[in-house]
């Protein structure tokens, strides 16, 4: 049988694709890599997903090649099995949305013209972006809806234009902690915004409200309050899911692909002929697939005869921070409030989304800020050393990681700013090193420009001013250039010159006539914000340019 | 076809075979590496009151579990092996006894030496996650009898709880 429409991943990029397009009536195939979980498959078992990582593929199968640059300009190559480096996230039906915090910013009106706005930067590749704010402002709104976000619009000074006054569901309950923040943001003369989040505080949407578990990031929802692409979208359209499935070549003539062809778990090859393909695979991947799709009309990988397939990849930029409230220095009151477990904190700043530093205007970012996550090996762990570094045994680590677990608790802030596109952070694939497949795996080139380093440093340390007036201790922030693996982007430009693009303004290949990449690889820049809303909002938009092309 | 074999023999091997020691470059002894770790183990973490014991967490069991596990890697797995020699050939250097052989002291020295190596430092860490992986995973895992080492902690486990170990 022939599809209409073959997409290759089933996460934030795909699935709402698959979720238009064959509500509209059209046939739809969707292939996923990893297996199929419902919400009756999710538990909160930190061996499982946390220590033994049950979502990710096995390095050993699976892996990528990371150069990283050093500051001489000599690479060093890690064999991610190796190291143990994993750029894997959720290798599963709904990808890596089944396992976010849902932590929701829309990108800002000037995100999307940062060249024009903030000028070049020195060996960094930045470029407008080929549509506004306003083009995507509906289909952030559309995700507000059909996704499920919950909260309270905050004004504040960089508030981005909306379409509708509130979000169309109430905000989930908070934790007594969050009025400490509130009260030292008042102090500070920061604006304390309420964090949107993609997790429905009640029942709605065929769906149940948030059961406040503890246990979110990282972790698939075992009610579906939270909007994973699985919950949200593919349970709800009748395109055929196909589990298991690695795509490992698209096969194309000079003008349009004709079929895509997978293993599945047997690894018995199969192949799927649809009118119109859409890559969706996470940005790394769907790089790495059409770079090891090469036929006589692409010699260098499937719509790569301008050498663009890979180039520009970015990260969000920035790194995390914490401090510790130690009863010690509590009322019994606010211990209380402190260790009320499940209830969220749920508050952002962006006061320093655009600022000045001697008389210098930066692009800044957001400052999301959250409890130490719930997992309690990993919490314990990391009492394993003194504070002179030196590893402890017997009854006196027993007595520290009681005390420290039981009398205290951190509070910890994710830093969220540009990752500055450059020439040499990029994928390409790997001339020797085959996975379990025979594919050659992807290789990622790492590199972060210095300004994104300066920047996030700004950012941290404004935050590290609330904790300390919120009377935390043992304040400290890491910003580095170590790239999230769950926070990637690039690689498939979208753009209106296609010489220096993959991609044109509707997310189709410039050189084929039936091909798309909907995943977060199209984005020229990442904003300062986390990406899955954007990833969303973009995928509803090209669904509608799809609808009308068939 | 090869992985499951090679999986197979160094299943058997690690919990069937001694762990050869060598002193002077010479053959020392032999130890069993699953009996000495149960004694490290009880070392690192002693019988304290109102704390699990390494025995209520079945943290021994647990540790075998880990060297059967699908996603722990061959290498990883090696390394613990290892460690129980380089442990032995540190405790031969010491006291010229196997581990084994020591009083509860010479032990604590032995550990306290070997922790100054980057190896040591590394293996006495390994143990020790699998000891809180024992008494703070959850219960179905045959650990955490009764949620012991979460309610010393005062710690919640969240819901929905597995149904299925994965091993």
């Amino acid at each position: 049988m022939k599809y209409d429409v073959c997409i290759i991943g089933s996460g934030a990029g795909g699935a709402p694709i698959a979720y238009e397009l064959s509500n509209a009536g059209f046939h739809v195939v969707v292939l996923e890599k990893g297996n199929h979980y419902r919400e009756e498959d999710f538990s909160k078992d930190e061996l499982a997903v946390s220590r033994r990582d049950m979502f990710t593929p096995l390095l050993k199968e699976e892996q990528h090649i990371i150069n990283e640059r050093n500051k001489d300009g000599s690479i060093t190559r890690y064999e991610g099995s190796e190291y143990d480096w994993s750029f894997w996230n959720g290798s599963m039906v709904g990808g890596s949305s089944n396992l976010m915090s849902g932590f929701f910013h829309r990108m800002k009106p000037n995100d999307f013209r940062l060249k024009s706005v903030y000028g070049e930067i020195k060996g960094a590749n930045v470029v407008d972006w080929p549509i506004s704010y306003e083009d995507l402002e509906p289909y952030y709104a559309k995700v507000e809806k059909i996704i499920g976000v919950s909260g309270v619009v905050t004004k504040h000074k960089f508030a981005e234009p909306r379409s509708s006054l509130e979000f169309p569901y109430p905000a989930l309950e908070v934790n007594g902690v969050t009025k400490w923040f509130d009260a030292s943001c008042k102090i500070l003369g920061f604006e304390s915004i309420h964090t949107p989040r993609a997790i429905l505080s009640q029942g709605a949407l065929g769906r149940s409200g948030c059961s406040y578990s503890n246990f979110c990031g990282s972790y698939g929802c075992a009610t579906g309050a939270k909007g994973s692409a699985s919950a949200a979208l593919l349970q709800k359209c009748k395109a055929k899911i196909v589990p298991e499935a690695f795509v490992y070549k698209l096969q194309s003539d000079a003008t349009k692909i004709i079929s895509a062809h997978y293993y599945d778990k047997d690894l018995k090859s199969h192949a799927i002929e649809a009118r119109i393909f859409v890559v969706a695979a996470q940005a790394i991947e769907s790089s790495r697939l059409l770079l090891n799709s090469k036929n006589k009309y692409f010699p260098n990988g499937i719509a790569n005869n301008n050498g663009q397939v890979g180039k520009n990849l970015i990260f969000s930029a920035g790194g995390v921070g914490e401090g510790r409230f130690h009863f010690d220095s509590l009322t019994k009151t606010q211990q209380e409030e402190l260790m009320q477990p499940g209830l969220f904190l749920n508050r952002s700043l962006q006061d320093w989304y655009e600022y000045k530093d001697a008389d210098k205007s930066y692009k800044g970012g957001t400052i999301d800020f959250l409890f130490e996550h719930a997992n309690i090996i990993s919490r314990a762990k990391r009492e394993f050393y003194d504070a002179n570094g030196n590893i402890m045994w017997g009854t006196a680590l027993q007595k520290k990681i009681h005390k420290t677990l039981t009398t205290s608790r951190v509070l910890t802030f994710e830093v969220f700013n540009d990752w500055l596109p450059t020439d040499y952070c990029n994928v390409s694939v790997d001339k020797k090193l085959q996975d379990k497949y025979g594919v050659p795996v992807g290789v990622i080139n790492l590199y972060g420009h210095p300004h994104d380093l300066k920047v996030g440093s700004f950012l941290a340390e404004k935050a590290k001013k609330v904790l300390e007036n919120m009377g935390a201790k043992e304040i400290s922030a890491s910003i580095s250039a170590s790239p999230p693996p769950n926070l990637v982007a690039g690689g498939c430009r979208f753009a209106n010159d296609a010489r220096n693009s993959v991609l044109d303004v509707n997310c189709k290949a410039h050189e084929l006539d039936n091909l798309y990449v909907t995943d977060a690889s199209f984005m020229p820049t990442g904003g300062s914000v986390p990406y899955t809303w954007t990833i969303y909002a973009n995928s509803f938009r090209v669904a509608d340019h799809i609808v009308k092309k068939l | 076809m090869f992985l499951t074999s090679r999986r197979t023999f160094l299943k058997k091997s690690f919990l069937t075979s001694a762990v050869l020691v060598m002193s002077g470059g010479k053959l020392f002894g032999a130890v069993s590496p699953l009996q000495t770790i149960e004694l490290v183990q009880q070392d690192l973490f002693p019988s304290t009151s109102n704390v699990p014991t390494t025995n209520d967490i079945n943290a021994y069991a647990y540790l075998v579990t880990i060297l059967h596990h699908s996603r722990v890697s061959d290498s990883h797995k090696a390394f613990i092996r290892n460690g129980v020699q380089w442990l032995n050939e540190e405790s031969i250097k010491m006291y010229k006894k196997t581990y084994m052989q020591l009083l509860s002291q010479e032990r604590q020295n032995v550990l306290k030496n070997i922790a100054k190596y980057r190896w040591g430092e590394n293996w006495i860490d390994t143990i020790l996650t699998y000891i809180f992986e024992a008494m703070l995973g959850d219960p179905i895992y045959g650990g955490n009898k009764n949620q012991a080492g979460w309610k010393w902690l005062h710690h919640k486990g969240g819901n929905p709880r597995p149904t299925k170990a994965l091993v």
